[in-house]
């Protein structure tokens, strides 16, 4: 009886010193844990998050992901309710003149330190480190890019119009697209009809008319500039590509019209770089279309950037601030950028990121090739439609303007840049 | 009144409040905290819509700037305008929709419960529902042209859903689609409770079925008419579902509404302030509507009694 009693200790004992390595390290070193709100939920967005949060497992973290799926304003609503709660997420999507915004109703983290370990400033482009350092801090990293002023060509409407050369300017555009309506393409620009789809015409034509006048009116608001001449010519340009456009589209996504870009009878798409994971997700292949840098009428690209981003809310919790420093070094990591942009279509925000490997396409490597030669010539712009230039209330100004001008043909262009002004005064 | 006196339960003994506490339980708790709650956010809606509030609410007087703002938004004038016509487009057009089709049901036809649960079916429908599936049927491209066209009328045109000016009234019909059946359901049921001696009496007298409806049935209708009136126009003012399914106020801006303008400025451009000095606003146009309605019940109590 006694030896049994004897027994029984000590293996109780080993065990107990056989666990307290683990225990030690279990209270020194806590398990990072991340949550984390975005709106990608479904296809490649949310294949591309899916596979960071399994990243992160890997790394030993906790990985709590609510995606709300819709618009990025219900993802900000739920946000909003959240900060307003005490109770903020610890990494959040929120891209652009936003996080200024939202980061003076809640405390973020200062992100310098990790910044600068990563080395990650010296790889992004001046004005998108600028938009995730308000205040001079890092609070927030870039995820990718994407330019919202991408040209896709049907190569059934190209073959229509007996053309095969790449329009560069927007005189080539026209002519283009003049060839494509003889030469019996219906509609010759590819269109949906949604609000950021009419502001996206409006900010590809006036970017590419003058970088110079679009960073002066669109992103600075100068008075000047938003009276002049350029504004102007950008609005004429559109009614010519409004007139090119479907006007059965209604208030449809330019994806419900993808097959009809496909099929030739509609030829030339301006839209967002996210286009091409669209399409190639409904089944159709890369000989089916081009891929160009917008029209750019000084003949060099223009790239109207568009960048997703991750703001890290101030939490107390240790598991939580250990989540977030193992989130900040995975989202600057140039594997995971290259993992991430590989599934949604993007490019990465890294300039390092090597794209002439497998896994990348002609489209992201002209992309990527359009952002590098437009950041050499001071031709990279933050994008207006996609609430990358203003805060929304000033956005949302804007596009009412261009929306109503696209879908009512009697507005002149001097009008629409006259109440164009109006609104931004009214929006300040 | 003595029998059900004696066939009251319970005990006398109980004093009255005692023995009807289930009631009031029953009726005041819920009545006062619905009135709570409603009364509360209005009050707490009307101080956000005097302060600077954009993302969350903040405490701060700017006065009427935010309403002074909303009234000088186009938007705003646009929804407004289209409040108007929508308002007294649907509540005309579904009474007299709902009047036409209780007064042809109520010719004693076969099937009529089959009929009215039909006509009646589509206010089970939510409306985005509704606007979706009239977004597609409006749809020139997909809908009713694009059918009449490939039927052969090739001239043929149906595009309002895409024309500015007439965009406002798809969502007219979409709506009277929806709940022109309720109106019937309510006309049907003021038709039936019109006497039957007086029809008699008139028919004997020699009065054709146009003339009975006239000068008997149907001003017999009125305290339903304007119950069907008011219930339709605080419906009307306060349309959001739908017209977000169907034409999400395009083309443009074209068919924009007070709702509409409401949730865009608190939840799209993060302006709360300016959002709720717009539901205010709309408060206010609900309360022109309902408070005459209100007066006019009151008096027709009055007379009913002093009668």
């Amino acid at each position: 009886m006694p030896i049994t009693t004897t027994r029984r200790r000590l293996l109780a004992g080993s065990v107990a010193t056989l666990a307290l390595p683990a225990f030690a390290r279990a209270q020194g070193a806590v398990k990072p844990r991340l949550t984390a709100i975005s709106q990608w939920s479904a296809g490649s967005d949310g294949a591309a998050i899916t596979a960071l949060g399994k990243k992160f497992e890997e790394k030993g973290g906790v990985w709590q992901h609510s995606p709300v799926p819709g618009f990025t304003t219900e993802m900000m609503n739920k946000l909003r309710a959240q900060i307003m709660a005490g109770d903020p997420p610890a990494c959040s999507q929120l891209k652009g003149p936003e996080i200024a915004a939202w980061s003076k109703i809640a405390p973020t983290v200062d992100l310098d330190a990790l910044v600068a370990a990563a080395g990650y400033e010296k790889v992004v482009a001046p004005d998108l480190a600028k938009l995730h350092k308000p205040g001079g801090k890092w609070i927030a990293l870039p995820l990718q890019i994407y330019s919202t002023n991408m040209l896709f060509l049907s190569k059934r409407a190209m073959d229509k119009a007996k053309a095969d050369k790449i329009p560069v300017t927007w005189a080539d555009f026209n002519d283009l697209a003049e060839k494509m309506k003889s030469g019996g393409v219906p509609f010759p620009v590819a269109n949906g009809g949604t609000r950021p789809d009419d502001g996206q015409k409006f900010e590809a034509a006036l970017a590419s008319i003058s970088p110079l006048a679009y960073r002066a009116a669109i992103m600075n608001l100068e008075k000047k500039a938003l009276e002049g001449p350029e504004i102007k010519a950008a609005f004429a340009q559109v009614r010519k590509i409004a007139d090119w456009m479907d006007p059965n589209v209604g208030a449809q996504h330019f994806s419900t019209n993808l097959k009809r870009f496909v099929d030739g009878d509609m030829g030339m798409m301006i839209m967002g770089g996210w286009a091409q994971g669209v399409l190639r997700n409904a089944g159709f292949k890369f000989e089916d279309f081009t891929i160009a840098p917008g029209p750019s009428d000084n003949g060099k690209p223009v790239f109207l950037l568009n960048a997703d981003a991750f703001i890290f809310w101030q939490r107390k919790e240790a598991d939580l601030q250990a989540g977030q420093t193992l989130m900040a070094q995975l989202v600057m990591d140039p594997a995971i950028q290259t993992m991430y942009s590989q599934i949604t279509g993007s490019i990465p925000v890294r300039t390092d990121v090597d794209l002439s490997g497998e896994g990348w396409s002609e489209g992201q490597r002209t992309t990527a090739k359009a952002l590098k030669d437009a950041i050499a010539s001071n031709q990279a712009v933050l994008s207006m439609a996609h609430n990358m230039a203003q805060e929304n209330g000033m956005t949302a100004a804007m596009i009412d303007v261009i929306t109503e001008y696209v879908k009512n043909k009697s507005i002149k262009p001097e009008q629409a840049a006259t109440r164009l002004a109006e609104a931004i005064e009214g929006a300040r | 009144m003595s029998k059900a006196a004696a066939l009251r339960p319970g005990p006398p003994s109980l004093p009255e409040w005692v023995r009807r506490l289930p009631e009031y339980l029953m009726i005041w708790v819920p009545l006062l905290l619905s009135a709570a709650h409603l009364v509360s956010f209005s009050l707490w809606t009307i101080w956000i819509s005097f302060t600077p509030s954009t993302l969350v609410p903040v405490t701060g007087w700017v006065g009427l700037r935010n309403y002074s703002a909303v009234a000088a938004s186009r938007n705003w004038q646009i929804a407004f305008d289209n409040l108007l016509l929508f308002g007294c487009a649907f509540v005309v057009l579904s009474a007299a929709t709902g009047l036409i089709l209780a007064i042809l049901l109520d010719q004693r036809i076969r099937g009529e419960n089959v009929l009215r649960s039909i006509f009646l079916y589509p206010l089970a429908v939510s409306f985005v529902v509704t606007g979706t599936v009239w977004s597609w049927l409006l749809n020139p491209g997909l809908g009713i042209q694009k059918l009449v066209h490939d039927l052969g009328w090739t001239t043929f045109r149906f595009d309002w859903l895409i024309d500015r000016d007439m965009a406002i009234w798809t969502i007219v019909i979409a709506a009277i689609w929806q709940s022109s059946g309720f109106a019937m359901a309510l006309f049907l049921a003021g038709l039936r409770s019109v006497d039957a001696d007086i029809i008699k009496a008139a028919q004997i007298d020699g009065a054709g079925p146009v003339r009975i409806y006239r000068r008997i049935i149907l001003p017999s209708l009125w305290p339903i008419t304007i119950t069907v009136v008011v219930i339709q126009l605080q419906f009307a003012i306060s349309t959001f579902d739908l017209v977000r399914a169907l034409t999400n106020g395009g083309p443009g801006i074209a068919t924009q509404l007070p709702a509409l303008v409401v949730y865009d400025l608190m939840f799209q451009r993060s302006l709360l302030g300016r959002g709720a000095a717009a539901a205010v606003l709309m408060l206010l146009i609900l309360l022109a509507v309902l408070l005459p309605y209100a007066a006019w019940r009151y008096i027709q109590r009055r007379r009913a009694a002093h009668a």
